[in-house]
C-alpha cells in the first residue's frame, strides 16, 4: 500500500463552543482528485491553509508524504506543494513580466545563484495554461482571468505532488473553467499528482473530480465518484430553506433516476 | 557661484577640488547601497518606516552625544532596533504598521531632541545630523561606512528574491516554505542599517529620499526586479553626481542638493513616462 498524500486525523480548529473545523478526518492518494463544496463560512480556506501550513490547528494531525506537519518539517514538505489562494491583490504594482511571476513558483526561486529565468519548466506551465505567448508581457496589463492563469502556472511550475487550490475558477469564463478543470484531471492522470480544490460549483466539477467533500464546520459527506449525496447532507449543510433540482445525473451527488439533486445555493 | 563656467571646465574642477575628491566615494557607494535598498522600500510600501527610522535615529545620536559614545555604531544600533520594533509590534498588538511608525518616530525624536539640548553645543553639528554633510566625513566614519556598504549589498544579494517573492504575494511565499516572518525582519533591519548608512549624506530630515526617490524614478521603467534595481542605480548615482556638482558650483548644502537633484529626476522620468503613456494611447 502506497502512503498517502495526505493524512488528516481528528482535526479541529477555533474555539471549542463554536469551532470553524471540528473533528475532520480525511485521505488522499496519489493522483486523486478532491472537490471541497459548501456554504461561505464553512471553513474551506481554513482547511486548506491548515493543510498549507499557514495556520495551525487547535487539535489533530496532519501527515503530508507520509511526514508529520510542524513547525520544522513545513519548510520541506511545502517544497512539494503548489497553493493557489484567492486573497490576490487585484490592482498589482509591482513591475513583472509573467514569466517572472511564474518563476517565483519554482522551489529554488529563492536561491540567489540558481539561474532560472529561461528555465524550461516554466515554458511548459505557461504552455499548460495557454499563455506562453504572453510570457514577456507585463503582469499588470493582463485581465484578471489571464492573472489567474498566471498564478496557476507559478503553482503549476514546481510540478507539486500536491495542488491545493482556492476556488481557482473565480475569475475564469466558462470556457476557461472547463478547460482548467480537465487540465487538473490530466495532471492526476499523468503524473500522480493530487489535488485538492475548493469550489462552490459542484456541477462544474463533479464530472472531473474523483470525490467530493462535503464541509460546513465537518466533513458531513465524502461522496465517491458514481456516489450519490443524501438531500439530507445538502440540508445539513446549506439549511432546510434549499430548493433542490435535479442536473446532470452523471455527476457526483445526483443519483441516476431520482427527480433532483443540487441545491440552488450550492451554485452560488 | 560660476554663472558664466563652461561644463567640462566645471566637471574638471570639480574632480580636481580636494574635498570632492575625498566625498565622492563614499557619496557614490552610498548612492549604489540606498538605491538597491530603495527597490524594496517601494515593492514593500516602507516608506514611512524609513522616515519614521531616520527621524528615530536622532535619539541614537542623542545617546551617543550624551553618552560619549561613537557616533555612528551607536545610532547603528538604535535604528536597528527601531526598525524590528516597528517589525513586531503592530503584529503582535493589532496596532497598524503607519501608527506603529509614528508613536517610535515621535517618541524618538522627542527623546534625541532632549538628549542632544542637554549636550555641549560644541560637541554636537546638529545642521549635519539634519541634513547631512558628505564633505565633513572622518576617517572613523568613512571605515564605519565602507564596512555597512560591503554587508548591506550582500544581504541584499542574498534575499532579494525571497523579498520580491514576499512583496508580490506574501501568503504564496509562506506557503511555499520560505521563512516570510524571519526575511521581513531582516529586511526591516537592513533598512535601518542603510538609513544610517545615508544619515551623513542626506541627514536625518532628507534621507528618506534618498531611500524613496531611486526606485520611484525607476518604477515607471523597469519591468524585472533586475531592471529596476539597475535603473534605480543608475538613476540614484546621476542624482548624486548631479548633486554634489550643483553644491559645488553654488555651494549649496550637499545632502540638500542630491535629494532635490532626485527630486527632479522623478519629475522628468514621471513626465517622459505620462508622455509615452499619452502618445500610445493618442496612436491607438
Amino acid at each position: 500500500m502506497t502512503t498517502p498524500v495526505v493524512q488528516i486525523s481528528h482535526l479541529s480548529f477555533g474555539p471549542v463552543n463554536k469551532p470553524i473545523l471540528d473533528n475532520i478526518s480525511l485521505e488522499l492518494e496519489a493522483g486523486h482528485f478532491l472537490g471541497i463544496v459548501g456554504p461561505n463560512g464553512a471553513g474551506k480556506s481554513t482547511l486548506l491553509n491548515i493543510i498549507a501550513g499557514l495556520t495551525a490547528p487547535n487539535s489533530g494531525h496532519i501527515d503530508l508524504f507520509g511526514r508529520c506537519l510542524t513547525r520544522f518539517s513545513r519548510h520541506k514538505l511545502l517544497r512539494q506543494i503548489g497553493f493557489l489562494h484567492q486573497l490576490h491583490d487585484h490592482a498589482p504594482r509591482l513591475p513583472m513580466r509573467i514569466r517572472d511571476v511564474v518563476a517565483m513558483g519554482l522551489a529554488d526561486y529563492a536561491t540567489p545563484w540558481r539561474r532560472v529565468m529561461h528555465s524550461d519548466a516554466i515554458r511548459e506551465a505557461l504552455k499548460r495554461v495557454d499563455m506562453d505567448h504572453l510570457a514577456n508581457a507585463d503582469f499588470r496589463q493582463l485581465s484578471g482571468g489571464q492573472r489567474q492563469r498566471a498564478r496557476l502556472a507559478r503553482a503549476l511550475v514546481r510540478k507539486p505532488r500536491l495542488l491545493l487550490l482556492d476556488e481557482p475558477s473565480a475569475a475564469l469564463d466558462s470556457v476557461r473553467q472547463e478547460k482548467l478543470f480537465q487540465l487538473l484531471r490530466k495532471l492526476c492522470d499523468d503524473t500522480g499528482m493530487s489535488v485538492i480544490m475548493v469550489e462552490h460549483d459542484i456541477a462544474a466539477i463533479s464530472s472531473h473530480v474523483d470525490s467530493v467533500a462535503c464541509l460546513n464546520r465537518k466533513i458531513h459527506h465524502h461522496a465517491m465518484k458514481g456516489e450519490d449525496i443524501p438531500n439530507n447532507v445538502w440540508r445539513a449543510m446549506y439549511g432546510d430553506h434549499i430548493h433542490i433540482m435535479a442536473h446532470d445525473a452523471r455527476c457526483i451527488g445526483c443519483a441516476p433516476g431520482e427527480p433532483m439533486h443540487a441545491p440552488d445555493n450550492q451554485h452560488e | 557661484m560660476h554663472p558664466t563656467i563652461n561644463m567640462n571646465d566645471l566637471i574638471f574642477e570639480f574632480l580636481a577640488s580636494p574635498v570632492m575628491r575625498e566625498a565622492l566615494p563614499p557619496a557614490l557607494l552610498i548612492a549604489i547601497v540606498t538605491a538597491s535598498m530603495s527597490v524594496m522600500v517601494m515593492a514593500h510600501r516602507l516608506s514611512f518606516l524609513t522616515v519614521g527610522v531616520s527621524h528615530a535615529s536622532l535619539a541614537g545620536l542623542g545617546l551617543a552625544v550624551t553618552l560619549s559614545l561613537p557616533l555612528l555604531p551607536t545610532a547603528t544600533v538604535f535604528a536597528v532596533l527601531i526598525a524590528l520594533l516597528l517589525a513586531l509590534i503592530p503584529r503582535k498588538k493589532g496596532i497598524s504598521e503607519d501608527a506603529g511608525t509614528g508613536i517610535l518616530f515621535a517618541g524618538s525624536m522627542a527623546l534625541g531632541v532632549l538628549l542632544i539640548s542637554t549636550a555641549n553645543s560644541a560637541e554636537v553639528d546638529l545642521f549635519g545630523l539634519l541634513f547631512g554633510n558628505i564633505l565633513t566625513i572622518s576617517p572613523v566614519d568613512l571605515k564605519w561606512l565602507y564596512l555597512m556598504s560591503g554587508l548591506i549589498p550582500v544581504l541584499f544579494f542574498l534575499a532579494a528574491r525571497a523579498w520580491w517573492s514576499i512583496a508580490f504575494d506574501a501568503v504564496t511565499a509562506d506557503a511555499s516554505g520560505l521563512p516570510v516572518s524571519s526575511l521581513r525582519l531582516l529586511l526591516y533591519g537592513l533598512v535601518g542599517l542603510t538609513v544610517i548608512l545615508c544619515v551623513k549624506l542626506a541627514g536625518i530630515v532628507l534621507t528618506a529620499g534618498m531611500m524613496i526617490l531611486p526606485a520611484a524614478c525607476a518604477w515607471f521603467w523597469g519591468r524585472s526586479l533586475f531592471s529596476l534595481w539597475l535603473l534605480s542605480v543608475l538613476f540614484s548615482l546621476l542624482g548624486t553626481i548631479t548633486g554634489l556638482i550643483w553644491s559645488y558650483v553654488y555651494e549649496w548644502p550637499s545632502g540638500a542638493t542630491v535629494v532635490l537633484a532626485l527630486c527632479a529626476l522623478f519629475i522628468i522620468s514621471w513626465s517622459l513616462n505620462w508622455g509615452k503613456s499619452w502618445a500610445t494611447a493618442y496612436k491607438g
